[in-house]
């Protein structure tokens, strides 16, 4: 049985590489032009710096803004999709509603999103808010899956109406986790409006797509090294409260 | 206070935990249910709130129907019958004071509660009965950071909060050391007698149920094989309760 799955799967992988027409030769051919690309992209033009820092800080905005908004948005659907609190009838529903959405990824929300509010930061904001929502809301749903059902039992016996007991049972124990989430999808959200400026969604894409549209390497290798340090800086930050929390 | 006439309780999917059991309870009895784990003594407790939903039978406590009660109705007659859990069941994360606090969430404005807002005398009453167990300089504290002990008192101030009527108690000395049996049991009969509440108490260990009980009921596979007076139960009467010759 296993041996056959071995099998399967290294046949699997094995039609894939021809069929993706992946061919050590030709990226071996392709070596020349990466080490051309990098060293055209030196030194970083510093003349571009003020506009990447700006494109920068408008994509740290995006994120920020983005994922407060999803937190909150979350919370309601995570109650509805944990097996343990929502009654049958709306957690199945719920489940298959945000399995749904959540298959989209941000930059596709983008596309739509500028489409149909027009060029500019906003539909990015519009972007993360749509897909960290659904997946907040998975995550927070499985936290609230995993509690001690004790706490629950004990508040239900004060006489505690539905309510109290999300607030005083289930709440406790998920809200560090929660918070943890948050700060998880932040620091992947930094990453996925890197690349949002390129469907013009505003941020720091825009300068990176533009410059290497223009064949303006040094410029565009500040615009990068300014986005490497940027992700950098955030996820440091980030991780560093999210070791407090728990 | 208690009226409890057949009641049956089959566990998903098809465990008959509680199979038949009548049994009136007194204002101001000291009851100790005793038996075997497995017996039906957590779940027969935990119908009575209706932690456990019965499958049949009626339950009155305190002259509320607890069986049929539709949900605000349940709640008012939860609010009278304050649950000690073998596992404290605290909220670990919340306060000491915090925790004693919930006590009084079936009496208290629901939307205010849950943003954190308490009446004043709610919150008095509430460190009065951390006072009672001997606790009241710990009101502050995050309850995870109480030994078992600790944390079981502050579970038996909660449960005063609730300003009950009855008080159930699941095998409250069960997870602690041998020596806070005696502590725990203590604060419990000093309850029974200072406030006259009623007291249902499950026990696993006979010397504890025999020193605090004013009357004993043997649990055996999910019925009442005895109920009587500590002073009626014969070594035969606990080989019955005890014995395993025909255990599941």
């Amino acid at each position: 049985m296993r041996r056959a799955l071995l099998f399967v799967g290294f046949l699997a992988l094995g039609w894939a590489a021809w069929d993706t027409g992946a061919d050590p030769v030709r990226l071996a051919r392709g070596v020349p032009f990466i080490l051309d690309f990098l060293w055209r992209t030196i030194p970083p033009d510093p003349r571009v710096l003020p506009s990447a820092l700006a494109g920068a800080l408008t994509t740290v905005e995006i994120a920020l803004l983005g994922t407060a908004v999803a937190a909150v948005l979350a919370l309601p659907l995570g109650f509805v999709s944990a097996r343990n609190v929502a009654p049958a009838p709306l957690f199945y529903p719920a489940r298959t509603v945000l399995n749904f959405f959540r298959s989209v990824d941000t930059l596709v929300y983008a596309l739509v999103f500028v489409a149909a509010v027009g060029l500019g930061p906003f539909p990015g904001v519009l972007a993360v808010v749509a897909y960290t929502t659904t997946s907040l809301a998975k995550l927070y749903g499985e936290a609230i899956e995993g509690i001690e059902p004790g706490p629950v039992d004990a508040i239900t016996a004060t006489g505690a109406t539905r309510l109290q007991i999300l607030r005083f049972g289930v709440l406790p124990q998920v809200l560090p986790l929660f918070l943890s989430y948050v700060l998880y999808r932040l620091e992947t959200n930094i990453r996925a409006a890197t690349v949002l400026g390129f469907v013009g969604a505003g941020g720091i894409g825009f300068y990176l797509q533009t410059y290497l549209r223009m064949i303006d390497y040094p410029a565009a290798s500040t615009v990068l090294l300014v986005t490497v340090a940027m992700v950098m800086i955030v996820d440091g930050v980030s991780s560093r409260l999210r070791d407090r929390l728990v | 206070m208690i009226e409890v006439r057949g009641l049956r309780v089959v566990l998903p999917p098809d465990t008959v935990a509680v199979d038949g059991v009548d049994l009136l309870v007194n204002a101001g009895e000291f009851v100790v249910i005793l038996g075997r784990s497995g017996a039906g003594k957590t779940t027969f407790l935990r119908a009575l709130n209706r932690l456990v939903e019965p499958t049949a039978g009626t339950i009155r406590v305190a002259g509320r129907a607890v069986t049929g009660a539709g949900r605000g109705e349940l709640r008012e007659a939860r609010r009278r019958i304050a649950v000690i859990f073998q596992q404290f069941n605290l909220v670990r994360r919340a306060s000491v004071q915090e925790n004693v606090l919930a006590g009084r969430l079936g009496y208290v404005r629901a939307l205010p509660s849950v943003l954190g807002r308490f009446p004043p005398d709610d919150r008095a009453l509430a460190l009065e009965c951390l006072a009672q167990v001997g606790l009241a300089h710990l009101a502050e504290r995050r309850a995870d950071t109480l030994s078992g002990g600790e944390q079981q008192r502050v579970a038996i101030a909660r449960a005063l909060a609730q300003s009950p009527d009855v008080i159930l108690a699941d095998e409250p000395t069960a997870s602690l050391d041998p020596q806070l049996t005696s502590s725990i049991m203590d604060i419990l009969r000093r309850i029974n007698v200072e406030r006259r509440l009623t007291l249902v108490v499950s026990q696993h260990q006979l010397e504890t149920a025999l020193a605090y009980a004013t009357r004993i009921v043997g649990f055996r596979r999910g019925r009442v094989g005895f109920d009587g007076p500590p002073s009626a139960l014969s070594p035969a009467v606990i080989a019955a309760i005890y014995g395993d010759g025909d255990a599941a």
